[in-house]
């Protein structure tokens, strides 16, 4: 066995660091005794609680449907997005633009929840579902953006040459050429607005209303009221959830460019 | 490209799936269409079990959402975009919203159990013969404090926060009125007190309070206390009882040199849609026994006479949480102070919570 260098040890008492909240609120979630001190006994009641919640299932349900959603759309409006800042010939046109686009993803979530709150008014949109879906759609955007144009650049203007040679029109250039080269940027384009909507309160705090609000303003305003465990509960099943995700995004990434390779071969 | 095509159909696919799903909850729950009634509320201010025996007695759905300060709430209600049915503001808030047009007047024959409120809480300066507004819960503003960790200490007046004893052990209530009015109070000037000069020397002696202060919190305050995390708070009277009730080391004081008096009102805003479902929520929580059930849960004073009798012999003799009349006298109400002086409290309480200790 390998001796335990300095690097590993730092290493191991990052990850210790971490995750020990985590599996502090972990353990609590199975405690009797229904506080965050004094280990009582071991108990599923929790878990029962959060399955008979179903207005909590159904904020879990809203809050995966917003994700998905927003990430779907903010993916195809942030890739025609930096096709068309890659396509812009000038360069001081082409910096203007991101530019603006980063400021979008620097400027502070607060007050782009704030400012979204009195569009809304404005506009007539009525507090919900549909204000919500639009605002994580417009935050997220810039991070895509942000994700697939390095792929862009990475990609050698040849490629479009020879195959405009062969005798390849815009569509096929598009479609044939450019989106396969940049497919891993979309795919991380589209987990990070996932993420990002999935975790997002100061946002989502300002423009939710009548009834509809997701898991992270929810958990904030009942940890208002002191902690119940249900939360912990809560929190666990969605530190699996996730987990679980990672491991099977690892899996069909390995497992592709496993067929890629035999493919190759 | 068709992995992108593909994927992008399998996520179509599953939120489609998802929403159907929860549209189908949502139905089953009975959310959808007009059956439902949005109570607006202080957070953890009501016993959920109400909510549920509500829900079946009317066969209306409840979506109760909480507020954690009048201004908030009053934001929220005058900015419109959501339709609230039934808010709960404090007496100086029911007056603000009265003047902005905020409220809808309230119909008496729909509710029949407003007898059973004692007469003393009817007809009050901040509403006219309850045109617009019936009281929920009432309470005073006092300090909480640990006797074993005060070793025997005891706690009678605002100006004993002050001790060099107490460093870093009180926690204060996050509002601007009530911090600024223990100040004025304890410099025994009204707690409604417009003089610039009393309000720079008020906030001046909160300055010499900040060795004191431990933090300045919200809701959370109960856990905080109750859990022995610090020895003295500025705090509700309910949430008081609550600590009390959790933990009985606890006392409760409402300092001699005077402090507030306070009513919550339950009011029906202008962004109501379901104003009939109103009126039965308001009239329903007007009931005695649940009255009593609510007060004995939320730990707050009731103000429903006949509800006294459903409550167990030592909480309505607790001189504390209900006091004689004579003995809470010299007790203030907030007035509204008008914008721009509200303003000016908000400003100098901002000035106090950034003091450097």
């Amino acid at each position: 066995m390998r001796r335990l260098t300095w690097g590993n040890a730092y290493l191991l008492i990052v990850f210790i660091i971490l995750y020990t909240p985590i599996v502090y609120l972990l353990v609590y979630s199975f405690n009797s005794g229904g506080t965050m001190h004094h280990f009582q006994g071991f108990t599923l009641e929790w878990y029962k609680e959060v399955f008979q919640d179903t207005r909590l299932l159904m904020i879990v349900l809203n809050t995966l449907i917003v994700a998905l959603l927003s990430a779907l759309i903010s993916t195809v409006l942030g890739v025609i997005g930096a096709l068309a800042i890659y396509y812009v010939k000038s360069r001081q046109v082409k910096n203007t633009l991101l530019t603006f686009n980063n400021v979008l993803i620097v400027s502070p979530d607060v007050i782009i929840g704030a400012s979204f709150l009195i569009l809304f008014t404005l506009a007539g949109i009525k507090l919900g579902f549909v204000s919500v879906l639009l605002s994580h759609i417009a935050f997220s955007v810039p991070i895509v953006v942000l994700m697939v144009l390095p792929k862009l650049q990475e990609m050698s203007p040849t490629w479009i040459d020879a195959a405009r040679d062969l005798g390849a029109n815009e569509w096929h250039i598009l479609t044939k050429v450019i989106l396969p080269f940049i497919t891993p940027g979309i795919f991380a384009g589209f987990f990070m607005a996932l993420t990002y909507s999935l975790d997002d309160f100061a946002v989502t705090f300002f423009v939710t209303g009548n009834g509809f609000s997701t898991l992270s303003v929810e958990i904030y305003s009942r940890a208002r009221q002191g902690i119940s465990l249900s939360i912990n509960a809560l929190s666990t099943l969605l530190f699996l959830l996730t987990i679980f995700l990672v491991a099977g995004y690892y899996w069909i990434s390995q497992k592709g460019s496993r067929l890629y390779g035999m493919w190759k071969k | 490209m068709r992995k992108l095509v593909q994927s992008f159909i399998a996520v179509l696919l599953l939120s489609l799936l998802l929403l159907y799903v929860s549209n189908r909850l949502n139905e089953a729950e009975g959310y959808a269409g007009d059956n439902t009634l949005i109570v607006y509320n202080w957070g953890d201010y009501i016993d959920s079990e109400l909510i549920t025996m509500f829900e079946k007695q009317t066969g209306l759905k409840v979506i109760y959402q909480t507020f954690d300060s009048n201004e908030a709430m009053m934001a929220k209600i005058a900015q419109g975009g959501t339709t609230f049915d039934v808010a709960v503001p404090s007496e100086y808030a029911v007056s603000k919203m009265k003047e902005e047009g905020l409220l809808l007047p309230l119909d008496h024959k729909k509710l029949p159990n407003l007898k059973y409120i004692d007469p003393r809480f009817l007809n009050l300066s901040f509403d006219p013969n309850n045109r617009y507004s019936v009281p929920y819960f009432w309470g005073t503003v006092g300090i909480v404090y640990n006797r074993d960790m005060l070793g025997g200490k005891k706690i009678t007046s605002w100006n004993d926060l002050w001790d060099k004893d107490l460093r870093n052990q009180i926690l204060l209530v996050d509002g601007a009125r009530e911090v600024m009015g223990m100040a004025l109070n304890s410099l025994h000037y009204s707690l409604n007190d417009t003089n610039k000069a009393h309000l720079e020397e008020a906030k001046r002696k909160l300055d010499a309070l900040t060795p004191n202060v431990k933090a300045i919190v919200g809701d959370e305050i109960k856990m905080l206390i109750a859990n022995e995390e610090a020895a003295v708070g500025v705090v509700w009277s309910g949430d008081a009882a609550e600590m009390i009730a959790e933990n009985d080391k606890l006392d409760y004081v409402v300092p001699k040199e005077g402090s507030n008096l306070w009513f919550d009102n339950m009011v029906i805003p202008k962004t109501a849609k379901n104003i009939d479902g109103a009126h039965q929520f308001i009239n329903f929580m007007l009931d005695p026994k649940h009255a009593a059930q609510n007060a004995e849960y939320v730990g707050y004073s009731t103000p429903n006479k006949k509800a006294l009798e459903y409550l167990p012999k030592e909480i309505v003799d607790d001189k504390r949480f209900y006091p004689d009349f004579d003995s809470i006298e010299h007790l203030e109400v907030y007035e509204n102070l008008g914008k721009r002086m509200l303003a000016y409290y908000n400003e100098l309480f901002l000035e106090f919570k950034m003091h450097r200790k």
